[in-house]
């Protein structure tokens, strides 16, 4: 059994407070709970506070680049399907540099686990918007209020055909912990978004804040109705942020659809050697 | 007997596939043949074109008169009439257009009268013309016949024959017609098996023999071919390829999956590979193998897609922020796009960093004759290298601790497999301290900077291979120096200019970045005419030379309007300019 301890690197530098804390936690707490030791799985870091996890979390893992690190992880999970793969990323990484790539990971349904820390500010470059800041918020390169209104992570992935769509909150760190567990055992494309508080650059949406807006899906929820998930999705515009699986259905994985990786893993297949075969288009 | 048969019609109906089809019969005649095609960006309208160059000796070029123009169209006259000598020979049909011209002879075959009366496809007008080509040729209808039966075997036995009797109506009119004009320039003969294939379908073949297992592109005119060509063969060789919704995510897919530990490449042309380039600096500082295809179009932006140039060299030298070692190959025909792909793959396992095969248009999409003994023995000596490799004694980071960035001689740090057990790194876009941890201090930046630049020391020493030379250089009048396709035309050039007395050489570079100074300035020690080619405006590869080596080319033959150079456009060159 591996050990929080294991997962440990450097002791993170995340201002006090941050939420990326009690994220950075979360995940370790649960690749513990899920039997995972550092060697047993792929990491995929993104650019920003949160993916600077990379010197704090053991695995292997890629500090990409900003934006790219969902398409590192699907060619990871293509060359090696029998390790999990976890993409670690921001909101601004993932929703804005990096969209294009998160609404086709959704439609190939690729096997990976992508953790967004959504805080609607990109901390790292001092506080400027990020693609979820609420319309009006005012930073450093919107200065007179953000034009735009928010990227809605969840009815995005929802409508590019995600099978596995959850939230959460810094400050539920069990929740945290149960969401990742929930989205790392789904057979599938899964997203975690989780709400953060930004407490050096982002005086909105502080922990009060998100404790008056968020609240938990009850059991009764049904997780199968993609009409139902986005219905609660939707709500997202009017403040009011569901935490939970908000959809979970099951679909072929895009490993799972390549005949020629029925019997092995790409990385552990014996080398193709019968050249001669392919010869014959060109007699 | 050298010569050119060039067949000719609107866009979207096959003339491609059929001067495919006459390439591989003049190869199973037992001739040698180069190809070319012309064609538009548009799938309908707009005028097709294709002509072979065919003989008993290697063709590496087209040659400028045409012998044969096969016109299924009005327009393939028009285009290509500039062309013609008095001892071409045109095909057409008089009931479609008249020719007034008598100055070349012509053969007059009713293609729409046949395919009325047998109630035939208007793609069966191929059929007809290469049927009266073989005719007039000399040849029989044996491997044409067989090419049918071979491209409708799923359909059965009815449409085989049917497909036939197109090919023999064009062959006995010309027979029945034009005996006293019949030629024998394809009768067949014996030579050793050969295959016919692009620069693109090399770059893929030899992928697949150097171990490839991710292939990843989106598509982009001329490195489409390879995407394709390789998804097709995926059930056979159990490659895995990803057309991704982005250039962006093709490179990263790719690096991604090299990093899991399989080997991986994508292909594009210069547009795609500039939304790439960001990411080739990725797999500079984390030291992620991988192969990229860039075959060069006319730039800039969407430029002119089917056209050729080597505009793209400089770019492709100097893509990725930052410094960091890479290697660019660029082939001059079919047998060194093998070759040099299968090094490739080598080079950038061994070296843990980006390797570039630089293609064209010209290069990509011609056809040419390669002996399949020399494809059989590059498969089959061919030894997958992974460079070295940390191998984990069993006892786990705590008595055995690996580094990822191992401050080695060399460079080159030993690479572990993500999943081994006891261990774990990371591959880091930061700047990385021996382990792979992130950091800014300044010690650690200077050593991983002159870790990663001793890569390239390396290779100089291990694996750069001074450029080859053709003709003597001690007795030649005028050296030549080029670098990737025009290797071809530059050599025709040098046969036709010996014929004319002119001793001539060619310094023909491959592998163009980086360069070992002291290999090249020996080449280019005496006071001789030196003239640069190349198919770019800016002499790119002179600007390259000079910078690595501080040879200076004055003379400059360039050609940037999109087509490849003709040889005797280099031989005119020389002659107007004594």
């Amino acid at each position: 059994m591996s050990t929080i301890q294991d997962f440990s690197g450097y002791t993170p530098t995340w201002c006090p407070g941050c939420g990326d804390w009690a994220i950075g936690a979360g995940i370790k707490n649960a690749f513990v709970q899920l039997g995972f030791d550092p060697s047993s799985l792929m990491v995929v870091f993104g650019i920003g506070c949160s993916g600077n996890m990379n010197d704090f979390l053991n695995a292997y893992a890629i500090h990409a680049l900003h934006g790219r690190g969902l398409p590192n992880a699907i060619g990871a999970k293509i060359a090696n399907h029998s390790m999990p793969v976890v993409a670690i990323v921001g909101d601004g990484d993932c929703y804005g540099e990096g969209g294009n790539h998160l609404i086709h990971a959704c439609r190939g349904n690729h096997e990976i686990t992508v953790i967004v820390h959504d805080n609607g500010v990109y901390g790292l470059t001092t506080g400027q918007v990020a693609p979820t800041a609420q319309k009006g918020f005012k930073s450093k390169s919107t200065p007179a209020g953000i034009i735009e209104i928010p990227v809605n992570p969840l009815t995005l992935t929802l409508s590019q055909g995600a099978t596995f769509v959850a939230q959460s909150f810094a400050g539920e760190m069990k929740q945290v912990v149960e969401m990742i567990k929930l989205g790392m055992q789904h057979k599938g494309f899964s997203l975690v978004n989780i709400l953060q508080p930004c407490v050096t650059f982002n005086k909105i949406n502080t922990y009060q804040y998100y404790l008056k807006h968020i609240y938990k899906l009850g059991s009764e929820y049904q997780k199968d109705n993609l009409q139902l998930a986005l219905q609660k999705a939707i709500e997202m515009s009017d403040e009011k942020f569901p935490l939970g699986v908000l959809y979970q259905v099951q679909r072929p994985t895009f490993t799972d659809q390549l005949p020629q990786l029925s019997q092995s893993p790409l990385v552990r297949q014996p080398r193709f050697t019968e050249i001669e075969t392919l010869l014959g288009d060109f007699v | 007997m050298k010569f050119t048969w060039k067949i000719g019609g609107e866009a979207g109906f096959g003339i491609l596939t059929s001067g495919v089809v006459f390439s591989k019969i003049a190869n199973r005649n037992g001739y040698f043949t180069f190809d070319y095609i012309e064609y538009p960006s548009l799938i309908r309208g707009g005028h097709n074109a294709l002509e072979v160059v065919a003989s008993e000796e290697e063709v590496r070029a087209l040659q400028k008169d045409i012998d044969f123009l096969v016109c299924l169209n009005q327009d393939t006259f028009k285009f290509h009439q500039h062309r013609l000598t008095p001892k071409s020979y045109v095909l057409y049909d008089s009931d479609e257009f008249t020719i007034q011209e008598t100055n070349f002879i012509k053969i007059a075959i009713p293609f729409k009268k046949i395919l009325s009366d047998l109630k035939g496809q208007l793609v069966m007008k191929n059929t007809i013309a290469i049927g009266a080509s073989l005719s007039i040729l000399g040849s029989d209808l044996i491997q044409l016949n067989k090419i049918i039966e071979e491209q409708f075997a799923r359909k059965g036995q009815e449409v085989i024959d049917f497909n036939k009797k197109f090919a023999q109506l064009g062959f006995d009119y010309v027979k029945q017609n034009y005996t006293q004009h019949i030629t024998s320039y394809l009768s067949p003969r014996k030579s050793d098996q050969k295959v016919v294939m692009t620069g693109n379908d090399a770059f893929a073949l030899a992928s697949v023999i150097s171990d490839c297992r991710v292939y990843s592109a989106y598509p982009m005119t001329p490195s489409s071919t390879v995407l394709t060509t390789l998804a097709a063969w995926q059930k056979t060789t159990g490659m895995v390829v990803r057309h991704a919704e982005d250039e962006i995510s093709v490179i990263n897919t790719a690096l991604g999956a090299s990093f899991a530990g399989v080997r991986a490449a994508v292909g594009t042309s210069g547009g795609g590979f500039a939304l790439m380039v960001e990411s080739v600096s990725l797999a500079g500082i984390a030291e992620i193998p991988i192969v990229i295809f860039l075959s060069q179009r006319a730039g800039p932006a969407t430029g002119m897609p089917t056209w050729t140039e080597q505009g793209d060299i400089l770019f492709a030298v100097h893509a990725g922020h930052g410094e960091f070692p890479k290697m660019v190959f660029a082939p001059g025909d079919i047998e060194e796009m093998l070759e040099l792909t299968a090094k490739a793959f080598n080079i950038a396992e061994i070296y843990q960093t980006p390797v570039i095969i630089l293609s064209d248009m010209f290069l990509s999409e011609s056809h040419k004759s390669v002996s399949q003994d020399f494809i059989n023995k590059l498969a089959k000596n061919y030894k997958v290298d992974n460079g070295k490799v940390f191998k984990p004694n069993g006892l786990g980071s705590l008595q055995e601790r690996y580094l990822r960035y191992k401050l080695t001689e060399d460079g080159i740090s030993p690479r572990l497999i993500p999943g081994a057990k006891g261990h774990f790194y990371q591959a880091n876009s930061y700047e990385h301290v021996e382990d792979g941890h992130t950091t800014e201090d300044a010690q650690a930046r200077k050593q991983q900077v002159e870790k990663r630049n001793k890569k390239w020391d390396t290779y100089l020493s291990r694996d750069f291979e001074a450029p080859k030379t053709f003709g003597d250089l001690d007795s030649a009048e005028i050296v030549f120096v080029s670098w990737g396709s025009t290797k071809g035309p530059v050599l025709e050039a040098q046969k036709l200019l010996k014929q004319d007395g002119i001793a001539t050489a060619l310094i023909h570079f491959t592998h163009v970045y980086p360069m070992k100074t002291e290999d090249i300035l020996p080449l280019f020690k005496d006071n001789k005419r030196y003239v640069l080619v190349e198919n770019n405006s800016h002499s790119q590869f002179g600007k390259l030379l000079r910078m690595e080596t501080g040879i200076d080319i004055k003379e400059k033959l360039l050609k940037y309007d999109g087509r490849p150079f003709w040889p005797e456009e280099i031989v005119n060159f020389i002659n107007s300019t004594k």
